[in-house]
């Protein structure tokens, strides 16, 4: 009974303001998918530079068919440069070469199918004691045997990471400030369904409905109102996700492979938009209920 | 039932509604509170409820001191009164038994018990073929009778009435009187604030009189004016 006259309730305020309920929704959905847009291209920056984690900026392929002797050389040469010009350094064997290989090009599974473990180029990863050493340091390791090429691509990360740091401020100050006005336009529709239902609110005062009652239907409204901007929003992010990662540029660290983010890093993010949607209009709406609703 | 003890209640502005007031209410009495306008008796009923809080003296209602309740505990109190307005106080986009089942569905009764509860009351008040109407289709004295379904649904211990007849013409005031008598003989607690000379010297019963905030005259079985006056 009193959960079917809740939800009934509910559905009536929507319906009852529907040109501010559509105005609160679409500004909600807004934010959330600028918000969900920064999100995704994080998730496919960090796809892309997945080799580049922990401060790597120095990276020595060897040939898939290296001998262990040729392997264990570089490796002792690196072991003797700690800690004056490698800060550390580590080994990533071709099983691990291949699940990064898989991340990298998830978005080309063609691709994915034709190559094997067998075929990865193990690698060593080094940090880099000074950033000014790289340069040096790949030259002394290209024509080692065994090494089939030194890479350090990091001008090309930074201008990936500097393009999207730039796309993240404007997307970030855009979903900040449509955020802003969507709490306002909840609070705003909040206010006016307390206000078109005073008499009731009145009459239930009157014969002892508790205020929780009284209050819940209004702050449904709200929950509603980020719930569906937010399923918007998800909608959004997840079917334009790959247009969405093309904005931080081509990926010329792979080969030119498009940026690429998997569905389920997609629904992730869905879910986490869905999270503050709804945070976000409850709280907008309990905001208006404490403030214009007197019980 | 209801008993305040040295009640003194000031609105802001300094304005004295109510002072010194003790006054004892018993279980099922019928009580009239006469005076002129601005001598308290609003004041009064809405100390009842809670919807004013005096601030010297203690008000009783059922057992439990109002003023120290705990918020959350008032809608429970409301739910023992039932309050009859000049105004009627109706929704005007429901129909008659909505208006009722209003009542009982926002306190969170049962579906069955609202079914079987709002028709009965309704043939009780004398309503039972006009349900389906809106407030606005039917007479004030029509509309005053739903009122008091809705106040009586839920079988409140008190129903507090405030000119519940100021609207009506007489006619139609006694019909609202005889229907406070039965709901009144059913054992609830009624208490009236009134101008009506006629209705209060007619029925015969206790008569509390307020002048400027004090009781001025708390008879038995009284009339509307003083009798020696």
């Amino acid at each position: 009974m009193a959960s079917a006259y809740v939800l009934r309730e509910t559905g009536g305020n929507l319906v009852r303001n529907i040109v501010m309920t559509v105005a609160a929704v679409v500004t909600m959905a807004v934010s959330l998918t600028a918000l969900g847009g920064v999100l995704i291209m994080r998730q496919a920056i960090n796809k892309a530079t997945v080799q580049w984690q922990g401060g790597v900026q120095l990276a020595i392929f060897m040939n898939p068919g290296a001998s262990g002797q040729e392997i264990k050389a570089i490796g002792d040469e690196l072991h003797a440069m700690v800690p004056q010009e490698v800060q550390k350094y580590w080994w990533v064997d071709k099983q691990k070469a291949y699940a990064e290989f898989k991340e990298m090009f998830a978005g080309e599974p063609a691709f994915i199918k034709v190559m094997t473990v067998q075929q990865m180029p193990p690698s060593y990863r080094v940090v880099p004691a000074k950033a000014q050493n790289v340069p040096q340091l790949a030259a002394e390791f290209n024509n080692q045997p065994g090494v089939h090429k030194v890479g350090y691509p990091q001008q090309a990360i930074n201008q990936m990471l500097s393009h999207f740091s730039t796309l993240r401020t404007v997307a970030l100050v855009l979903a900040a400030g449509v955020m802003v006005g969507a709490i306002a336009l909840i609070v705003n529709t909040i206010q006016l369904a307390i206000f078109s239902r005073r008499r009731e609110v009145a009459v239930m005062k009157l014969v002892g409905a508790t205020n929780w009652f009284i209050r819940v239907p209004f702050m449904l409204e709200g929950l509603a109102h980020g719930l569906v901007g937010a399923i918007v929003a998800f909608a959004l992010t997840y079917f334009s996700r790959g247009t969405i990662a093309s904005f931080v540029g081509n990926n010329s660290l792979n080969y030119g492979a498009p940026l690429y983010v998997s569905p389920h890093e997609a629904v992730m993010t869905g879910v986490f938009i869905l999270v503050v949607g709804m945070l976000v209009g409850t709280l907008g709406s309990a905001f208006a209920v404490r403030r214009f609703l007197v019980v | 039932m209801i008993r305040f003890n040295h009640v003194t209640k000031t609105y802001r502005g300094s304005t004295v509604a109510l002072k010194d007031v003790s006054v004892d209410i018993k279980r099922g009495e019928f009580v009239f509170i006469v005076g002129p306008s601005g001598s308290g008796k609003t004041t009064f009923l809405r100390l009842i409820t809670k919807e004013e809080v005096a601030e010297e003296g203690e008000v009783w209602v059922a057992g439990k001191e109002v003023g120290s309740l705990a918020p959350w505990k008032v809608p429970y109190l409301r739910r023992n009164i039932g309050c009859v307005f000049q105004d009627f106080r109706l929704l005007p986009t429901r129909s008659v038994y909505d208006n009722v089942a209003f009542a009982l569905e926002v306190i969170g009764r049962p579906r069955h018990v609202v079914r079987s509860q709002v028709p009965q009351i309704l043939k009780l008040v004398g309503l039972e073929t006009k349900m389906d109407r809106l407030p606005g289709e039917l007479s004030a004295g029509e509309q005053q009778r739903v009122a008091v379904a809705r106040a009586f649904v839920n079988r409140p211990l008190i129903l507090l009435a405030d000119e519940p007849t100021g609207n009506l013409d007489p006619g139609t005031t006694g019909g609202i009187m005889r229907l406070l008598e039965r709901i009144n003989e059913y054992g609830t607690t009624v208490v009236m604030a009134t101008h009506d000379r006629q209705i209060v010297d007619s029925m015969r019963r206790r008569v509390i009189e307020m002048g400027q905030g004090c009781v001025v005259r708390d008879q038995a079985r009284g009339v509307y004016g003083m009798v020696d006056a």
